[in-house]
Formats: structure tokens, sequence, C-alpha cells
């Protein structure tokens, strides 16, 4: 991890995010530098999808400035965006929508297609490489509908995959998945990070299923409380007062509710 | 009864028929898609105030019918975009405050005016071919446009906010989609009127949506659907001298009733893939 060579890729400088008077974030000053694996976590209202849709273009700062790939993004719709891969959370999407696996993964290309063209040999030829990557080359007539929530995870990583990016958004990617599909999909997720050299921005609400992962923990609520090395960002007296609960780290290195530990 | 088609009013409102099916039914697939349903219904109603204005102060009928149904998609939108109102919520209150307008201008014209009721209730039999020019231009108009955005309208109808994201212009699309509603239901309101014409862009679409899972092959079945029940609906309002309006919305919903029971999806839906 040679993060000090890298090159910063998203650049918050004391960046506020919501409405006068109601900022979901606030004075946020926070660098993501090329191929770093981050996990962002906080409890819930904390800021992490707000951080997430500014840094997609969703949203403009109301205070100080957002820089992607070193350029101000004055515009939201800035064309460096389109290097940023996002995976939206499960729900977001309709998930039976009458779509096959590879329509899903062809709207990768839409953006740098621009209008009025439309996908040729070469965008097929991605898709099918970005699909092959999730292991899903053999699923492309399958509907959409008609695979796993792993399996769809897969589809979605491939979509953002197929749009040839250098940073993967990844908004609560394991949520209503069961045990070992969530730890399928993070490997998998791990390999590309690994093999494609991509900066990974995990969004979650497992800190024990990425502590081991991650270059660096992103602490928000409101405010950015951490963004250091796990180990330096998985304290009790920083988690105590992100989450207004007693927090431990047992001899496992898993983080759990005091309450729970006592009682086992 | 083959007499009928050697008629010119026959092969003239068998033409208007075939192009507003297979116009309402492609809409349709993006309406039903990006749940915009209840936005049709509007739209025809404040299409067909438009109408009713342009008979009572002697302005060309269907150039308001545009007026008043670009209005009410737009401001719709607007609503919507700012997010201060639910999309059902304002569509529901411009629909009876258009609906309102028309009445107030059927009420305020002197003499009864049966070709008003004709684009309440439609009358394909009786289209001109002035009618018919307009109806062919416009569904040159829409289709090409459908077709050369279809990637963006079909991506902002999965999920709009990861096309924006993308960096597709996505609001841009959902402006141009609901311009494209406004202008379908303009084109179809002769044929088949302001209440039936919200049937006609739903129910292809939603009769194709049991039948696959491709968004391609959706929208070519909703086509074919529609151009099909269209078309057949006019032959039996001629042959059997029914309103030409109810028996095409009827023949598709017959049809629906049938992709419902069929629907190879809900034969499917007990049997997803399970691995990973």
């Amino acid at each position: 991890m040679l993060i000090d060579r890298q090159e910063p890729i998203i650049r918050f400088e004391h960046a506020s995010f919501g409405f006068p008077g109601v900022m979901a974030l606030q004075d946020i000053s926070l660098t993501i530098h090329d191929g770093e694996f981050v996990g962002v976590i906080g409890p819930n209202g904390s800021g992490k999808t707000t951080l997430c849709r500014a840094i997609l273009g969703l949203m403009a700062p109301i205070e100080g400035h957002l820089h992607i790939f070193d350029c101000a993004c004055e515009e939201l719709r800035c064309h460096h965006r389109a290097k940023i891969g996002y995976l939206p959370q499960k729900g977001v999407v309709d998930r039976n929508f009458p779509v096959t696996v590879l329509e899903t993964v062809m709207m990768g290309r839409y953006g740098s297609l621009g209008l009025f063209r439309h996908p040729n040999a070469k965008d097929r030829k991605i898709v099918t490489d970005a699909l092959a990557h999730v292991s899903m080359d053999g699923h492309q007539d399958t509907a959409l509908g008609h695979l796993s929530g792993g399996q769809q995870q897969r589809v979605f990583i491939a979509r953002a995959l197929a749009q040839q990016p250098k940073v993967l958004l990844l908004d609560e990617l394991t949520t209503g998945l069961d045990i070992t599909t969530q730890h399928n999909v993070i490997e998998l997720v791990q390999q590309l990070h690994e093999e494609l050299k991509l900066t990974v921005l995990l969004i979650t609400h497992d800190i024990n299923m990425i502590r081991s992962r991650v270059d660096r923990l992103v602490l928000l609520k409101t405010k950015l409380y951490a963004a250091a090395p796990p180990a330096d960002v998985l304290k009790p007296n920083i988690l105590r007062e992100v989450y207004g609960k007693d927090l431990v780290i047992t001899k496992k290195d898993l983080v759990i509710v005091e309450d729970y530990h006592h009682h086992h | 009864m083959l007499d009928l088609f050697t008629y010119d009013f026959m092969h003239r409102s068998l033409l208007a028929a075939a192009m507003v099916g297979g116009l309402c039914s492609v809409i349709g697939v993006f309406v039903v898609l990006r749940g915009l349903a209840f936005v049709g219904a509007g739209t025809s109603h404040a299409a067909f105030a438009g109408v009713a204005l342009g008979y009572l102060i002697g302005w060309p009928p269907l150039f308001l019918a545009i007026v008043f149904g670009l209005a009410t998609v737009w401001i719709t939108g607007w609503v919507e975009e700012r997010g201060g109102m639910k999309l059902d919520v304002s569509i529901g209150i411009l629909y009876t405050t258009t609906m309102a307008l028309a009445i107030l201008f059927i009420g305020l014209m002197k003499n009864y005016n049966p070709e008003v009721y004709g684009y309440l209730f439609g009358s394909v039999l009786s289209v001109t071919d002035n009618e018919l020019l307009v109806i062919s231009g416009l569904t040159i108009l829409v289709l090409g446009l459908i077709l050369l955005c279809s990637k963006e309208l079909y991506f902002i109808a999965f999920d709009q906010e990861m096309a924006e994201a993308s960096g597709v212009p996505a609001r841009l699309m959902f402006f141009l989609l609901l311009t494209l509603v406004a202008l379908t239901v303009v084109v179809s309101m002769k044929t088949v009127g302001a209440i039936l014409v919200f049937a006609m862009i739903l129910i292809p679409a939603s009769t194709a949506y049991q039948l696959t899972h491709s968004l391609k092959t959706l929208t070519l079945y909703s086509m074919a659907i529609g151009v099909t029940t269209a078309v057949g609906g006019v032959i039996i309002s001629a042959v059997c001298d029914l309103p030409s309006g109810p028996a095409i919305v009827l023949l598709a919903t017959v049809l629906f009733f049938c992709a419902v029971f069929l629907s190879p999806k809900r034969m499917n839906r007990s049997s997803p893939t399970h691995s990973h």
C-alpha cells in the first residue's frame, strides 16, 4: 500500500452537502487515492449515501469543493464521472424488470456511447469480458429476475465494469444476501480490485466483513470522524462516539455490541 | 361483407388504426416500465380540453390539444423532478382541472357539436385525408425519436438515477418521453377517443410484459399486439356495426387476459435459479 505515491482520484475539500440548516454531510475533507480499497461506514442517516450521490454528480456541494480526477466538476454531468462505475443499493432497482443479463450489462456502455449511437461489436466484446470477470458469461440471455440475489449483484458489478471505470462505487453491496453469498461477492470485489487495479469505495454496515480487506475505513456521522487504516478507526472510544453504543473488539477482531458480548 | 374493404374510408381507417396501434403500443412500453401509466390518462383528458377550446374559439383543435397535452406533461415532470409532490398526485390535480375546463368549454358552446364528441369517444371510420396526413407525420416523428433514443429511454425506465450517474442525459430523456406521450395521445384521440387512448397505450405493453423478459422482444411483441388489435378492432367495428374505440380496446383486453393466463413468466416464477 503506497498511498502517498498514488494520484488523488476523489478529493473533498471542506465540502458540505444538503440544504442550509439540514446538512447531510458537513465540512468533509477527504482524499481517495488511485488503487485504494476504502470502506465507508457509519450509522443509518450518517451521510453514506449522500457521499455516494455527491461522487456520482447527483448533488453539488453547497459549501467547499469536490474534485474528481483533479477536475473541479462544476458541471454535475462532468465527463469524468463516467469513470466511476456504480452499483446502487438493493431495492432501488426493480430486479424483476423485463431485461436480460446482456441488456442490463450493455447499459453500462450507454453513457460513453453518447446520443443516437448504438452498441457495436467492440461494445459487445467489452460486455462479454465484463460478464466473464464476474463469472456470469453463461447467463447472457437469462432474465435478470430469474437470478438469485448474489447473481444479480454480480450482473450489476459487470454493468459497472462495462463502463470501463477507474473507480467502483458500491452502495450496500451485501445487504439482503446470505452469509456465504456476502463472502463470495466481497471476494469478487477484492479480486477485481487487485486484477483490474480498480479503486474501490464500498459503502456498508458490515464492518466485520470488510475490516480485513480494506486499506482504509472512512467513518461518517454527518461529519468525517476518521479516515484511516481499520486498526486506527475501530477503537472503542471512536465507535462509541459515532454509534452511541458501547462496541467492543473481540479477541477474534470482531466488532460487536457490548451488551451482546457480556451475555455470551 | 368484403365490399366494405373496397371503400376509401375503410382504407383510411385501417391505415390510421395500424399507425395509432403501433405508436401507442411502442410508447406504452416506456410508460409501463417507467411507471407513468396515470400520466397517459391525465394527458388524454388535458388534450381533450384543448380540442374543446379549439372548437369554442375557432382555433385548430389538434394544435390546442398538443399545447394542452404538452403543458400537462411538462408541469407534471417538473413537479416530480423538484420532488415536491408525487407524480400521481400532481397528474391527478391536472387531470381533473383540465377535465373541468373541457366540460366548461363544451358548456360555453352555443350549439351541440358532434365533432367534439368524436374526439372523446373516437371515430376512426370518419378519419379524413388531412387527419391521416397529420397522424402519419406525427407517427413518423414519434417513432423516429424513439428509435434514435431507444437505449437512453430504456435506461431511464430501468433506473433514471443510475442512467444519470452513468453519463446519460437522463433528465432530457425523461422530458422527451413525456413529450412523446403527449404527442401520441393527441395523434390517437381521433381514432380511439380521449377516454380510451390510455388503454391503447397501457394494454398492449402490459400484454407483452406477460410474455417476455427481454426489452427488445417486449417492444416488438407490444407493437405487434397494438397493430393487430387496432386493425382487428376496426374490422370488427365495421362488420358488426359497433363503435370503433370500444371494439379495439375490448379486443386488446381479451388478448391481455389470455396472455396473463398463458404467461410463461407465471409458470417460471416458481423456479428461479439458485446458486452463489
